[in-house]
């Protein structure tokens, strides 16, 4: 019986077992050996990840691949033939690749790229707040060893100090980044609305006023308008990074108060610096904050502020303060040169955009700190910086060497009304011809005299997540000025030690 | 016969002697079931590696703990006991409670919704309740004969059919002022704040009723397949004997479509357990911290590995004990496919 049972089944079968294991097991090796032997381009399909299987040569990188905005790669042909002018070998071609809109998007992106050790893009645009955590753990091209003398000099007698500071070794002062655009934000306002309320507004786009003088003259221009305008101002207050490193940081520098003491604090040396957010002027800056979101009914508002921020703000980013303004429907906005350029096309507001320098909340030197106290604008921008895995490190140096030409930068500005990181290239640039950004330069050039940096260190990140979260409960009257600030300064230590 | 002469031939062919031809005979002596196994056995281990190995991998890295700048990380359970006990450098935390003396015994260290484990439990729980309640309503409207069944089932289907981006996108909007008027209507309704997606209680409803909706009609479809399955006839004797409409569904629609209900259950209790991608594009994770929220929020922010080793590992547990309820609540109980 048991037999004749496996002769049924092995002539059904037809395939002997051993014939079976034998067939799988030859399949089984030739396919392994054909997937490790056809991997990818970048000989990444080998499983190591670094190192090129042999006879699998990379096919011959022809583009610089530059990791940058959307709208730069929008005018990636007006930048290549920048740079050609500029004496870049006609060669070297560059291809823009559109990185993530939000910064901090971003910056996981570029962590993942390099912690991976990935090859392109060869050139990373970096925002300046997290530029100093990837020099720090050693991830990018060291500059001062790899660009010429020349650029090097250049760069450090004519950059804006400030967008050094971001872009350095705090340790050892070597180059790491090259400084592409800073970025430091004005007030708009409707110069329409604001002189049709009685104000006279000449002088008002270098002359910054206090921000109780500011909260009057918000409410007033919009009380005489609540017809038509729901907001007298509006700016960024959700619990994100802008609010740690811009709003808030500007806001309370222009009251004296810091995270860290005073600026020469600001990049280091951690753990090594007092903790100073539990200070009077920070606390009075929450004040005034909470006076003109919430008004004088919050227990914690300061006096003599108007409300003049709706509490829409506490969810609200760059876009979302924008589009109320753009739409005509707030007073004052506060926001990066990119919505100047916006607001002040002549199919929006044209000539009744004004700008001015952002409100004081002390006069500049009543501080206990050094260059604390008046109009104090955050600084943002953005650093261009190698990526050491790349394939072509020489013809990467020689974009990078291009892009610190002063006719690039003004191209920039032109095009994309980018700020170029020597200050002298906007101030002799024909105004005619820099077409909208052109009326605004005055306040951009008070702002960029007056910005304060975030203190980016290794651990920024960690700190501005506690910052923000912080200081936006106090925002939603979750918790009071001295409670958030106390539990703020309990983070900071501890992230410090 | 045949077989034997193979064999001799085999030994012949690959010149090896006793070890090789005994294995071979062995496992032509298998049974076919044994064989079966036997042939498994590659696959096994390549899944067992793949399913595994990052988890083990994880909770190695769980107990490296990063010590103070600039000294060597340690190894012990440090990681663990910041995340349970609200201490971890991480700007929202996993569990936050502290012991009094006084009822009731517990109190906050941060507020209930800024917490990541209540969060998350609580996400998961009204969630799947929700879902299961609707999903079943969906479910039985769908299984009646009706003029138009299709648009209805394509009505209820087309939620689930939205990316979960999208979808946040249209609640995120929905709840900006300015945008959308969902903000100021349920402000006037005096259930939210005026800044909903700013204020953690309103967002976590915010985030909820936007899964509800999107994952109602995944229920719905898993239960209707339990529902088609079930014998028309039995209703029939049960209207003869006079039952109720309630009696026959608790007597023979639900006993009979428990096991698929189950099984969806299951489903939507681990993925609700990792929810991230809908809060990440609507409130974001400071507002409704859940339990992925923190593991992101540890390496890309923070870098903190450790911590979101431990983290993720931890979450792996929650889903773990979550799931063993499962099985051991139902895979006694009648009809149990367990």
């Amino acid at each position: 019986m048991v037999n004749t049972d496996s002769h049924k089944k092995s002539s059904r079968t037809g395939v002997s077992r051993r014939r079976f294991v034998q067939a799988a097991g030859a399949s089984g090796i030739t396919v392994g050996l054909a997937g490790c032997l056809g991997g990818d381009g970048n000989g990444n399909g080998n499983g190591n990840g670094n190192g090129e299987v042999d006879g699998v040569e990379d096919a011959p990188s022809d583009a610089i691949v530059i990791s940058a905005d959307a709208d730069l790669t929008e005018i990636e042909d007006d930048i290549q033939e920048a740079l050609w002018d500029a004496g870049l070998d006609n060669d070297i071609e560059i291809a823009m690749q559109a990185g993530d809109f939000e910064t901090d998007s971003r910056r996981d992106q570029y962590t993942s790229a390099l912690e991976a050790g990935r090859s392109s893009p060869d050139i990373f645009m970096m925002d300046s707040g997290w530029t100093i955590p990837f020099i720090v753990r050693d991830q990018l091209l060291n500059l001062e060893e790899n660009l010429s003398s020349d650029i090097l000099d250049k760069v450090r007698s004519e950059y804006l100090p400030s967008t050094i500071d971001t872009s350095e070794d705090p340790e050892t002062g070597d180059l790491y980044g090259l400084p592409f655009f800073p970025d430091f934000p004005v007030m708009q306002y409707r110069r329409d609305l604001v002189e049709d309320a009685g104000y006279d507004t000449s002088g008002w786009d270098t002359t910054p006023v206090s921000w109780q003088e500011f909260s009057e003259i918000a409410a007033d221009v919009q009380s005489q308008n609540e017809d038509d305008v729901d907001y007298a101002f509006t700016t960024q207050a959700a619990p994100y990074e802008g609010l740690a490193c811009c709003t808030f940081n500007e806001t309370m520098s222009s009251f004296g108060g810091a995270f860290f003491g005073g600026v020469e604090n600001l990049f280091g040396p951690v753990g090594d610096r007092p903790v100073t957010v539990e200070e009077e002027p920070v606390l009075e800056t929450l004040r005034a904050m909470r006076a003109m979101i919430h008004g004088q009914d919050d227990e914690h508002a300061a006096a003599g502020y108007e409300q003049i921020a709706p509490e829409a703000i506490l969810q609200w980013r760059e876009e979302e303060a924008r589009a109320p303004f753009t739409d005509g429907n707030a007073v004052f906005h506060r926001n990066w040169p990119y919505s100047v350029v916006i607001n002040g096309e002549d199919d929006a507001f044209g000539e009744d955009l004004g700008t001015m320098p952002l409100p004081y909340g002390i006069e500049e030197g009543q501080s206990e700190y050094d260059g604390l106290g008046g109009s104090r604008a955050a600084l943002g921008g953005w650093n261009l910086a190698v990526n050491p895995n790349g394939d072509n490190i020489e013809d990467t140096l020689a974009v990078l060497e291009a892009f610190a030409d002063e006719s690039v930068m003004q191209r920039v500005f032109e095009l994309n009304g980018n700020i170029p990181p020597i200050v002298s290239v906007m101030e002799d640039a024909d105004r005619d011809e820099l077409g909208t950004i052109g009326r605004y330069v005055d306040t951009l050039e008070y702002a960029g005299e007056t910005t304060v940096a975030r203190p980016v260190t290794d651990v920024w990140p960690q700190q501005a997540q506690f910052v923000y979260q912080e200081v936006h409960d106090v925002y939603t009257q979750t918790s009071s000025p001295e409670e958030g600030m106390s539990n703020l300064a309990n983070f900071l230590e501890q992230t410090e030690e | 016969m045949a077989t034997d002469q193979d064999t001799a031939a085999m030994d012949v062919d690959t010149g090896s002697g006793g070890p090789l031809s005994s294995v071979v005979n062995w496992m032509e002596n298998l049974s076919e079931a044994a064989y079966a196994y036997l042939l498994l056995v590659p696959a096994f281990f390549f899944i067992t590696l793949v399913a595994f190995y990052p988890l083990l991998d994880t909770l190695r890295l769980s107990f490296i703990v990063e010590g103070a700048r600039g000294t060597e990380p340690t190894i012990g359970l440090e990681n663990y006991i910041d995340l349970l006990t609200g201490s971890a450098l991480i700007s929202r935390q996993v569990l936050d409670v502290g012991f009094t003396a006084a009822f009731p015994f517990i109190e906050l260290g941060s507020p209930f919704f800024r917490q990541a484990l209540f969060v998350t439990i609580t996400f998961a729980i009204v969630s799947v309740l929700l879902e299961t309640l609707i999903g079943f309503g969906q479910a039985l409207v769908l299984d009646k004969e009706f003029k138009g069944r299709r648009w209805v089932r394509v009505a209820i289907i087309i939620p689930w059919a939205i990316p979960v981006v999208i979808q946040a996108m249209i609640f995120y909007l929905l709840f900006q002022p300015t945008v959308g008027f969902g903000s100021e209507l349920m402000q006037a309704l005096g259930i939210f704040g005026s800044t909903p997606l700013a204020n953690s209680r309103d967002s976590f409803i915010i985030v909820l009723v936007a899964d509800v909706w999107k994952t109602s009609a995944f229920m719905a479809l898993l239960i209707l397949a339990g529902l088609q399955s079930v014998d028309r006839s039995l209703y029939d004797v049960a209207k003869v004997s006079g039952a109720s409409p309630w009696q026959r569904f608790k007597m023979i629609t639900l006993p009979l479509v428990l096991p698929a209900l189950i099984v969806a259950m299951l489903f939507r209790t681990m993925d609700a357990m990792r929810v991230y991608g809908i809060i990440d594009a609507t409130a974001g994770c400071s507002t409704v911290p859940s339990l992925t929220c923190v593991v992101v929020d540890a390496v890309f922010a923070t870098r903190q590995f450790g911590i979101a080793a431990a983290a993720a590992f931890f979450t792996a547990v929650v889903i773990g004990a979550f799931i063993s309820i499962y099985l051991l609540f139902f895979a006694d109980s009648d009809g149990g496919y367990f």
